[in-house]
């Protein structure tokens, strides 16, 4: 009920000062929650090669190759959602979820008994739970007010499983990236927001020890109250 | 259980012995009653003697240390629990049916394509191992340096493969064999427990591969190997019908080890376990870069007949548990 109330008292305060779409008050207001919902995109990786390798008989040759292998994590279309806090017009914080099914595909090729060159995939079911400061750049608002650009930085828990649940692999992703958010009406509560970036793994499915870097962008209808 | 140098010859040293048609890895096992059941040593430290006899190039000290690293080898697998003790030298020399472990050099003219072999005294009513002996040819030249010697065979390198016969090990197809002069040569190979040996001078087998790791882990292994790693199992079929002694491989593309199994009944029914978790490409070959009885009984039918085929999907294997139903098929050549 305290919750209900405060929420009214905030539409009241905002609508009270909503103007219209051409002369709409300057967004992001502090003290606001956004939520937002939409579509991401996570770029692919290259493993790289992985070759099927026999020691050969000849110890001092190369090792013996059975098959080769080359191996890449497809770019994966998923969900996010998020919700921030405007902690100042220019500052907020965030937290949010990120789920893509991104196809792991292996083509396999000079096989030494002459298997044919095949090409072979599992689906992963990848997460990025994480948190993230946005500046927004206050200064550089457009659209009557309504739009802003931003800029973010973050980090989370990323949680990569693959096929039917089989296997958890887990690791840390840190992020930055920019966008910009745009609302529209007199309330200035229903808006967009689009974003790219990069994103930086640690650990999860990978073959090496170490960092890799993917591209992230996003679309989503963003509710601020 | 012989290893040969050269050619697969086709006698079997241990006829009282049959693969065990369970498992993922070719294993050894023994007749009990009705059952068969795996061939593997219950108490430890096992105990063995060395035969106080050198060869050319090779003091008995010598050939006791390799034997010794090669046993310590085996026995420094993670999650397995063996151990042995080396007792002493003695007079005696292997297959005498004394009751002891002997280890050492045997003159075997006769077996010329055998480098070394491993024979068992099993009782018969618990499927008990009362005594394990392990011969290396004599005829053949060998050696303890470092390094290998050139045209002389490894000794720690040979051993490793006979104790792994004497730990219950059987064979391991993970190989590539061709034939010169109806003579079988080993092109490259990925398991120790491979039935033809590398080249004189070669001392790539004395360290243990994924393969020869797994078998061990399948019958030793504690809880820990049970609870970290995984398994798949499945069939393989050819029209819709099972194929008996087809060599199924998991390839790990994340760390590139080999591990492989066998199909051991007639509806091609397959368990390779001992896999680390994660993606696993599977591979279904025949069996034909060896001689079958390497392998298998005389009275198992092995199809020949298929190529050579990869499983149409990525497999992921649990942690803990199997990747199971898994359905290879393959096609006539």
């Amino acid at each position: 009920m305290q919750r209900a109330l405060v929420a009214a008292v905030l539409a009241i305060v905002a609508g009270a000062g909503a103007p219209a779409f051409a002369q709409s008050v300057a967004v992001p207001r502090p003290k606001t929650v956004e939520i937002s919902g939409g579509v991401t995109l996570v770029g692919g990786y290259d493993f790289g090669a992985s070759n099927a390798e026999l020691t050969p008989n000849a110890g001092t040759s190369p090792p013996f190759v059975e098959f080769k292998t080359t191996n890449r994590l497809k770019p994966g279309l998923g969900l996010q959602g998020r919700i921030g806090f405007v902690i100042t017009p220019a500052l907020a914080v965030e937290g949010g979820v990120r789920f893509t099914r991104p196809t792991y595909e292996v083509r396999v090729t000079d096989d030494f008994e002459g298997a044919p060159n095949t090409t072979i995939e599992e689906t992963l079911s990848q997460y990025v739970f994480d948190g993230a400061l946005v500046w927004h750049i206050t200064g550089a608002r457009f659209a009557g007010g309504s739009g802003v650009p931003f800029l973010y930085g973050g980090a989370g828990y990323l949680r990569e499983l693959h096929e039917e649940n089989a296997f958890v692999e887990e690791g840390i992703e840190y992020h930055a990236g920019g966008g910009i958010k745009w609302w529209f009406g007199q309330s200035g509560r229903i808006g967009i927001r689009a974003e790219g970036g990069i994103s930086i793994r640690d650990g999860g499915f990978d073959f090496k020890d170490g960092k890799r870097m993917v591209p992230v962008a996003g679309a989503s209808v963003i509710y601020s109250f | 259980m012989t290893r040969r140098s050269r050619a697969i010859a086709l006698t079997a040293v241990l006829t009282a012995l049959v693969v065990v048609p369970v498992g993922a890895y070719l294993k050894l096992g023994t007749r009990v009653g009705t059952r068969t059941e795996s061939l593997r040593w219950r108490t430890f430290p096992i105990r063995y003697f060395i035969t106080n006899a050198g060869v050319s190039g090779v003091t008995a000290q010598q050939f006791q240390d390799a034997v010794t690293r090669a046993f310590n080898t085996w026995h420094a697998v993670e999650n397995t629990q063996t151990s042995s003790t080396f007792v002493g030298f003695v007079q005696a020399r292997p297959f005498s049916e004394d009751g002891a472990n002997v280890i050492g050099y045997l003159s075997q003219p006769g077996q010329d394509r055998t480098l070394a072999a491993t024979t068992f005294t099993v009782d018969t009513t618990d499927g008990r191992i009362l005594e394990s002996d392990i011969y290396f040819n004599t005829i053949f030249p060998w050696s303890t340096s470092d390094g290998g010697t050139a045209d002389r065979y490894d000794v720690e390198s040979i051993a490793l493969h006979e104790i792994g016969h004497f730990l219950g090990l059987s064979h391991s197809a993970l190989g590539e064999t061709e034939l010169i002069g109806g003579s079988r040569r080993v092109i490259a190979a990925q398991s120790v427990m491979f039935p033809i040996a590398f080249r004189a001078g070669n001392i790539a087998d004395r360290s243990l591969k994924a393969d020869d790791i797994a078998g061990i882990s399948d019958i030793y292994g504690t809880s820990t190997f049970n609870r970290e790693l995984g398994s798949v199992s499945g069939r393989v079929t050819k029209s819709g019908r099972g194929v008996q002694g087809a060599h199924v491989v998991a390839f790990n593309p994340k760390t590139g080890k080999l591990v492989g199994g066998f199909t051991l009944n007639e509806a091609g029914d397959f368990v390779i376990a001992g896999l680390e978790p994660g993606p696993q490409i599977l591979r279904a070959e025949p069996l034909d870069d060896g001689d079958v009885t390497s392998f298998f009984d005389d009275d198992f039918d092995v199809d020949l007949d298929f190529r050579v085929t990869f499983y149409e999907r990525i497999v992921a294997v649990p942690r803990g548990g199997g990747a199971r139903d898994i359905e290879i098929k393959v096609t006539a050549k």
